[in-house]
């Protein structure tokens, strides 16, 4: 109590009266701050409401307001206009897409690349991280990831030339195999669906990589040893135990690197082929054309944005589904 | 003594800062009396050299801001969007896009009274049917391009690069790269057809039977191409890395990786290409019209400023006595045989609305089959 008459007296506020305490003290004595302190905390509401003001502030401004923007955009007949030129609202470039079959080829094609990248990446980075929580000692798998995350250090665009530098036809891999005699003529990787796999695959492992381990990690030792007990192999056990209980992390890996695959366009235009074309590079298109093409664009944005979410929907329920099975 | 030894790029920074030195008094003092500030300019990668643009700050205190653009379209679409408030001064648009960028008042008239060294460029280019549209200058010419065929020496010959159809033979299967959009142009030309599409202006039916069949080329010659690029880096990388032998490509880049020694060769091939001239343009609305003059009256000031901008770019200068300044290789890898360049035209504007509106979608299903 003393404490607190003798900030009351003091009327100049903070450092006079607090003398050498810490900052952290002389701040809690501090008149304006504990009248401020007792306004946000007067009720558990008003908590909350101030609490949630910045996360709702910035998911509004930062990530549903580019959104509802795009989706405006898609809706009217031109953009950007000229000052005082007049806009339209207009379902049109919405149906360009579905009035004209040359798009729906890059656009089934992305869905289907993303899907086999999704499973490729899956099947490569199981084993990396079953390794890692199972067979890395407790001490060493801190480090582990942190040399699984050194790539992630550097931007999407140097790792993917860093792909273009290993897969040239002057690049590391042709070297090696030309030095080994394995080949005469360098084998054309770039520009093809291989190179364009092995830079989205390289790009979102880490994506895959972190909720597969979570989900080994947490996984006990003792259901194995149990199912071992009972006369269940290797393969047995991986089936009946380590799969079934693994299945979220499945689903969450998967379905953060489907929705990236999906949006990927750099990696494709730069490791992709003339017949790698996908949606992303469509769409960049329409915002590359000089004029009112903006719109179609936006519209095919919000098609590609609805069909991801879409899709990893049902993937979800068939995976909660195949969740609830296994435990039922 | 010591023995001077001079490598390309100091050649450049020294033949560069020898220019703008030479060329400074007038301008410099002008610039001084105005102040400081800054002036924002997009354009190509160095089109604005290096040497040049730290002169020109150090001694009228302005500072060039510079964001690199790689497409006409890119351009005009972010213009556009800033309009009427832009955040740029100047702007780099080719001729051939004038039409487009005024139409939708994007561009100032240019003063060329307050450019005292405009008559430093070549009258082919600043006094040219295309510079003048409704009465007046929209842009100073600063460099010239042309689409060429390109080709590694090693690997074909001058014989087979004097004809597009190499670019679509078997025998250079998947090693071969173009633009889809100007190869569109071109294909056009080839087919004996005017890829400007202006003789058919009033004939909407024929140009969209043209598109058609210049489409279902590509189409069908889809398979023998390793890429469709984009930009001028890109097939310059695709050479050095051996992944294609021959491509169309613009004469900057093509021009760049022979000067740096690479084994490239390029041609005009006997059935025609399409020359256009970047121009250097003010803003409408810009933020810093004065800083802009200020800029542009500096860079047009001497030939060897323009050599400088040949040298960085490998596109042809468009000043007087610019080619004075450069080597026997430099002058070589930007200059063509006059017979070749009989074959060259210019592009057009007229025709750009229906053009685009036709080659665009074009472009896409090409990219989509």
């Amino acid at each position: 109590m003393t404490y607190d008459a003798s900030v009351r007296k003091d009327s100049d506020g903070l450092s006079r009266a607090t003398g050498d305490r810490p900052f952290w003290g002389r701040l809690a004595g501090w008149g304006p701050y504990r009248a401020f302190a007792a306004l946000v905390t007067a009720s558990p509401r008003r908590q909350f409401v101030i609490l949630a003001t910045f996360p709702i502030l910035w998911l509004l401004t930062q990530h549903l307001g580019p959104m509802l923007q795009m989706l405006r955009v898609s809706l009217v007949d031109a953009y950007p206009v000229a000052q005082d030129a007049p806009q339209a609202f207009t379902f049109d470039n919405y149906l360009r897409f579905f009035g004209d079959r040359i798009f729906w080829m890059p656009f089934f094609r992305t869905l289907t690349f993303a899907a086999v990248f999704t499973f490729c990446t899956l099947i490569i980075t199981y084993p990396v991280a079953y390794f890692l929580a199972r067979h890395v000692s407790r001490r060493n798998q801190m480090l582990m990831l942190l040399l699984l995350l050194i790539p992630f250090w550097v931007g999407e665009i140097v790792r993917t030339y860093a792909i273009m530098i290993l897969l040239g036809n002057t690049g590391a891999v042709n070297l090696v195999l030309k030095w080994f005699g394995f080949i005469d003529r360098p084998i054309p990787f770039m520009y093809t669906s291989f190179s364009m796999g092995i830079g989205i695959v390289y790009l979102t492992a880490l994506y895959m990589l972190l909720p597969l381990y979570s989900a080994l990690e947490k996984l006990p030792k003792s259901y194995n040893e149990a199912a071992a007990d009972l006369g269940a192999g290797a393969w047995t056990r991986f089936r009946r135990v380590t799969l079934p209980l693994t299945l979220e992390g499945i689903s969450s890996g998967c379905t953060l690197v489907f929705l990236i695959s999906t949006g990927f366009y750099a990696t494709p235009v730069l490791l992709g082929g003339p017949s790698t074309t996908v949606f992303a590079e469509t769409i960049a298109g329409f915002f590359h054309v000089a004029g009112d093409e903006w719109p179609t664009g936006a519209a095919f944005a919000v098609i590609m944005f609805v069909a991801a979410l879409l899709i990893t929907g049902v993937f979800q329920r068939l995976m909660k589904a195949l969740r609830k099975g296994d435990t039922a | 003594m010591k023995k001077l030894t001079l490598n390309r790029r100091r050649f450049i920074g020294t033949t560069a800062m020898a220019g703008a030195a030479l060329a400074s008094p007038a301008y410099l003092r002008r610039a001084a009396a105005q102040g400081s500030g800054e002036v924002n300019i997009w354009t190509y990668n160095d089109f604005v050299p290096e040497s040049f643009k730290e002169q020109f700050e150090a001694e009228t205190g302005i500072k060039v801001n510079i964001r690199l653009v790689d497409d006409q379209g890119k351009q005009f679409n972010l213009l556009a969007a800033e309009q009427p408030n832009p955040t740029v001064d100047i702007m780099t648009v080719a001729g051939h896009r004038f039409l487009q960028f005024i139409d939708s008042e994007l561009l100032a008239p240019l003063d060329t009274d307050r450019l005292s060294n405009w008559g430093n460029i070549n009258p082919t280019f600043s006094e040219s049917d295309w510079a003048t549209i409704n009465g007046e200058k929209w842009g100073a010419p600063i460099l010239s391009g042309m689409e060429v065929l390109a080709y590694n020496t090693e690997l074909v010959s001058q014989e087979e690069a004097m004809t597009w159809d190499t670019l679509f033979s078997e025998k250079y299967s998947g090693q071969t790269a173009y633009i889809i959009q100007d190869m569109m142009s071109i294909v056009m030309l080839m087919m004996g057809y005017d890829g400007n599409m202006v003789a058919y202006m009033d004939d909407p039916a024929k140009a969209a039977a043209i598109v058609e069949e210049a489409k279902q080329f590509l189409i069908e010659k889809k398979p023998l191409v390793r890429k469709y690029y984009d930009s001028g880096a890109e097939v310059q990388q695709m050479f050095v890395n051996q992944d294609i032998a021959l491509g169309h490509s613009w004469n900057g880049p093509a021009a760049a990786l022979i000067n740096d020694g690479f084994p490239l060769g390029m041609t005009i091939p006997n059935e025609g290409s399409y020359g256009f001239v970047y121009t250097y343009n003010v803003a409408n609305n810009a933020p810093n019209v004065d800083n802009a003059y200020t800029f542009l009256d500096a860079i047009l000031a001497s030939p060897e400023i323009g050599a400088a901008m040949t040298k960085a770019s490998g596109f042809i200068s468009t000043y007087k006595d610019a080619s004075n300044y450069l080597t026997d290789l430099e002058k070589k890898s930007t200059s063509f045989p006059e017979e070749q360049l009989a074959n060259l035209q210019f592009f057009r504007a007229e025709a750009n609305e229906m053009k685009y509106g036709l080659v665009d979608p074009a472009v896409e299903a090409v990219k989509a089959a």
